[in-house]
């Protein structure tokens, strides 16, 4: 059934579809409707789950943690500070590996106080041990917050659906809700060995050597690997299900493209427009959509853009000291091909401003017109 | 544990996924880690401690709440045979005392205390608690205090005979509370509860009078529980003068359906219940009433609440002001000559001393006088040898004189002079009869009957006839506000105690304060935090992170598991109610 949703809803009736059974919550804009409609499902008896209120965003991954470890599947979602404030218990869920599924809708870091768009509160828990999606549209939200489940309990990995605010968590878009009973068919109810279970107790996450502890996080790698293959496999059985697909990376037009611009989230929309037009005009381009950040999809990233001239990488991002995160990752992936393309970062869209289609064209247009790319990330559309 | 359980694992996919033990961990007793120990222990809430009649408030407000309001009314008869009375008159020290008023009001207990004496089906019986015993006991007066005594005493297997020197039964209850506080068909209503237990009530017979001192030596005990009758004197000129009345005249009279004629203009002298209930009542019959006090309102010891309702009414009050003579006309009192008064230091009652200021007289015209500055006890009847102090007999705790075999409580003996005091005071005197009549002494029992550190006397206590689930009646731990977890509670309005319209309460003596509806009774019993007495809330239960804590089936309260019991105490910072306490581990 199609509905006009705004991207929050969308994550909300994906959580309701899922059957999660607990959720536990703090209020963080731009995330708060999320929780704030599922306490209402909780409320009038729609959704058949335990809404907890937490007093902070470390007990509300504490409390999902406690409960994805009873074999229950768990949700939360929060925002920027919020996510800072979970960062231990974001390792803890890994390591103790929970298939739980939160939602991260991007926000700018504090200070100075910004609830906008901005990608570095995500992307600064790389490390934490999360698979990580970054999604472009509200159908996107919804379908991956229902893959999200199926891979995180094939690969006991938690998953973190990542949106932008207001440009995709406040805005109305028609989304197409799944039948419950497709869902159950395609989703049904997880079951697993380790669990917390009070009527066998028995020690959980307990001290581990260095003669073991080592091997305990290469298989935590194992995993992210496996991780890789399946995403793709779930995006075509979710295809077969639901009619709409999706990959770890999608790439637009890059057959005969000597030029790739790199987006993620919802900034891939205005490329999109963009290269469209210029393809019109008989420029060779192509895009390339990063979809799954971890594990980062290497050997795709590699594949496609071998051969090319130039990759031309918008980051709504930064890590300070360095460069677009996104565009280190791409530039990481490719160092030892023979046939890699020079790599140009831009910075653009942070806390939440726009980028145009006219701002996107003008950065492939001066990545083109530029012999060799800059060591150092180019911000666009500071104030001279 | 030995090397030989330790597991190797030959390579990495025999490793499992998590870091978990291979088998239970029930064998690892973390409950060794403890140092301290939670232990559920119900205690005493404070408006137990604070009722002067010894009740069981807690325990019958729980049972409201469950809708077991015959059960509710039951528990208040244990320990006093006038609950629909008090619910009516007492001014409620447990309300005081109770934590809620900290929090927002307190409970609404003494209009939850009638609600249960009303709202009771009729058809109970009291239960005698022993057989007869054969003891023969007299009780001197049939006010709140001897009543009380006659009933449990004969609910303890004694022979009781109560001698009373007016027509009927109830003291001050019947003659000096007036019909709009305190409808003399309630009143009825529980002497004869009373009367059904055996008790024999003699009345017109007065002890020194009808009856000798000499005469009551055939009894194996004597409780005076006469009360305080004689006047005060004004000490002023022409105080006898025609048309100047004692305040408990006039309230007799009106009880005795003969009220005195009191002319179109009565004038009070007095700050206390007498004085208020006199005034009141002067303006029922028509006349007009003011009220002559020699300091300010603040020191009047009436209750508050009968002083607003006064106000109200039309009383008129003339404070810091002291009668200086009666002004006469024909042998008849025409007015009263007063002097004003200011507040100087204060005296040994804590109250600021008025002070006369000179040359301040002015007259109030009055075509009766009624004089109310308290009481004095009547004891001509007495053996010389029963001690006085102030004119009131001396009294240890339990009402023992100290003459073997004779008991004093109440008005008589006591300086704090009201109904609740009165009647607990009567049930104290009952087990200490008792204890005597069975060769015991009350004193060696005195620290289980007390209600916490300062309460009155338990007889469900003395009895020992409390159950599992309700407050400890012998303890001494007093719960305080701030051992009450505020965040498990909401605040919540109390209950409005409905009352008389003034407009009805005109040449009529229709009671005035209404009883509340079986809704708002339930809405304002939800209100009580139940101090000290688990509830069976579950929070415990479910707070509990080593989940040590379960139910016991067929039982009320919870288990701790202390073999996995880390003592962490959360359970009891939890428990909204603070009925557990950590402890040291022996």
């Amino acid at each position: 059934m199609k509905k006009v949703l705004m991207g929050n809803h969308a994550a909300s009736q994906a959580v309701k579809l899922a059957r999660v059974k607990m959720i536990a919550a703090y209020p963080i804009t731009p995330q708060t409707q999320i929780v704030e409609e599922l306490s209402e499902m909780c409320g009038s008896g729609a959704l058949d789950a335990k809404f907890l209120k937490v007093e902070s965003e470390h007990s509300a991954m504490a409390s999902c943690i406690a409960a994805s470890a009873t074999g229950v599947r768990a949700f939360t979602a929060t925002s920027a500070n919020g996510l800072a404030l979970m960062h231990e218990l974001l390792h803890w869920a890994a390591g103790a590996r929970l298939p739980l599924v939160m939602v991260n809708v991007n926000r700018a870091m504090a200070p100075g106080w910004n609830i906008w768009c901005d990608q570095s509160d995500s992307l600064s828990q790389r490390d934490t041990g999360w698979l990580q999606f970054y999604v472009e549209d509200n159908q996107e939200v919804l379908d991956t917050v229902l893959m999200a489940y199926a891979i995180a309990e094939k690969v006991l990995l938690p998953v973190m659906v990542c949106y932008d605010a207001f440009f995709l968590s406040h805005t109305y878009e028609p989304v197409d809700i799944p039948a419950q009973q497709e869902v159950d068919k395609w989703l049904p109810e997880h079951k697993r060995d380790f669990i917390l279970d009070t009527n066998n107790p028995k020690s959980l996450n307990a001290l581990v050597m260095p003669d073991l502890y080592m091997e305990m996080r290469y298989k935590l790698e194992q995993a992210h690997q496996a991780a890789i293959p399946l995403v793709n496999e779930t995006g075509a059985s979710f295809y077969k299900a639901f009619g709409r697909r999706y990959h770890a990376v999608e790439a637009i037009h890059c057959e005969d493209a000597e030029v790739v611009l790199v987006t993620s989230s919802s900034t891939t929309s205005p490329a999109r427009l963009v290269i469209e037009e210029m393809r019109n005009r008989g420029i060779k381009i192509g895009l390339v959509k990063i979809r799954m950040f971890r594990p980062f999809p290497v050997e795709d990233v590699c594949r496609i853009l071998c051969g090319k001239k130039k990759a031309v990488v918008i980051d709504r991002n930064f890590s300070f000291g360095k460069g677009g995160i996104f565009a280190d990752e791409i530039r990481g992936a490719l160092c030892n091909e023979t046939h890699r393309p020079l790599v140009y970062g831009y910075i653009a869209g942070l806390g939440g401003r726009d980028i145009t289609p006219e701002l996107v064209r003008e950065i492939v247009e001066e990545a083109c017109q530029t012999k060799h790319p800059p060591s150092l990330a180019l911000w666009k559309g500071l104030i001279k | 544990m030995s090397n030989e359980h330790i597991v190797k694992y030959k390579n990495l996919s025999e490793m499992p996924e998590v870091v978990i033990s291979s088998s239970t961990m029930l064998w690892n007793h973390t409950g060794s880690w403890r140092y301290i120990r939670p232990r559920y222990v119900n205690k005493v809430p404070p408006c137990n401690q604070g009722c002067p009649a010894g009740n069981d408030i807690e325990n019958f407000v729980g049972l409201i709440q469950q809708g077991k309001t015959e059960e509710a009314f039951m528990v208040l008869k244990e320990e006093n045979p006038f609950p629909r009375t008090c619910g009516r008159v007492c001014y409620h020290p447990c309300e005081t005392a109770c934590n809620r008023a900290r929090f927002d009001r307190s409970v609404a207990i003494n209009a939850l205390e009638r609600f249960a004496g009303d709202h009771a089906p009729k058809n109970y019986t009291i239960k005698k608690q022993r057989p007869d015993s054969g003891k023969r006991v007299a009780i001197i007066g049939s006010g709140p205090c001897g009543l009380a005594a006659a009933y449990h005493l004969s609910r303890l297997g004694h022979s009781v005979t109560v001698y009373e020197k007016l027509d009927r039964p109830g003291g001050l209850l019947r003659y000096g509370i007036p019909e709009y506080r305190l409808p003399k068909d309630v009143l009825d209503s529980e002497i004869n509860d009373i009367i059904k237990l055996g008790v024999d009530i003699q009345c017109r017979k007065e002890v020194g009078k009808d009856i000798g001192w000499q005469g009551l030596k055939e009894f194996d005990a004597v409780l005076i529980a006469t009360g305080v009758h004689k006047n005060k004197k004004l000490g002023i000129e022409n105080e006898t003068a025609l048309g100047v009345v004692a305040g408990l005249e006039l309230l007799k009279s009106i009880a005795q359906k003969m009220p005195l004629d009191l002319g179109p203009k009565t004038v009070v002298i007095g700050g206390g219940n007498t004085a208020i209930d006199a005034a009141r009542c002067a303006l029922r019959l028509g006349s007009e009433a003011t009220i002559l006090y020699h300091r300010s309102r603040a020191e009047m010891p009436a209750f508050v609440d009968e002083l607003d309702e006064a106000e109200k009414e039309g009383v008129v009050f003339n404070i810091l002001s002291q009668p200086v003579r009666v002004i006469t006309e024909n042998g008849r009192a025409t007015g009263i000559e007063m002097r004003k008064t200011r507040l100087g230091d204060p005296d040994e009652s804590g109250r600021r001393r008025p002070e006369p200021v000179p040359d301040s007289e002015f007259v109030v015209p009055a075509s009766t006088i009624v004089t109310a500055i308290g009481e004095s006890p009547d004891l001509a009847f007495l053996p010389p040898d029963v001690l006085l102090k102030w004119g009131k007999i001396i009294i240890e705790k339990f009402g023992l004189t100290k003459h073997p075999g004779v008991f004093a409580g109440g008005d008589v003996a006591l300086a704090e002079q009201n109904v609740a005091v009165a009647i607990g005071s009567g049930k104290a005197a009952s087990m200490a009869i008792d204890a005597y009549l069975n060769g015991a002494d009350i004193n060696s029992a005195a620290e289980r009957l007390v209600i916490g550190n300062h309460g009155q006397a338990s007889m469900s206590a003395y009895l020992k006839t409390g159950n599992a689930h309700s407050n400890n009646r012998s303890s001494k731990m007093v719960v305080p506000f701030e051992d009450i977890n505020l965040n498990h509670f909401e605040k919540f309005e109390r209950s409005k105690i409905p009352k008389l319209k003034l407009a009805d309460r005109k040449q009529n003596f229709n009671e005035v304060h209404r009883g509340i509806t079986k809704s708002a009774a339930l809405l304002d019993a939800n209100r009580c935090f139940h101090c000290g007495v688990c509830t069976m809330c579950d929070n415990c239960f479910v707070f509990c992170p080593d989940i040590s804590i379960t139910h016991s089936p067929n039982k009320w309260g919870y288990d701790i598991n202390y073999d996995f019991c880390k003592g962490c105490g959360i359970c009891v910072k939890e428990c909204p109610r603070s009925a557990m306490i950590m402890e040291d581990e022996k």
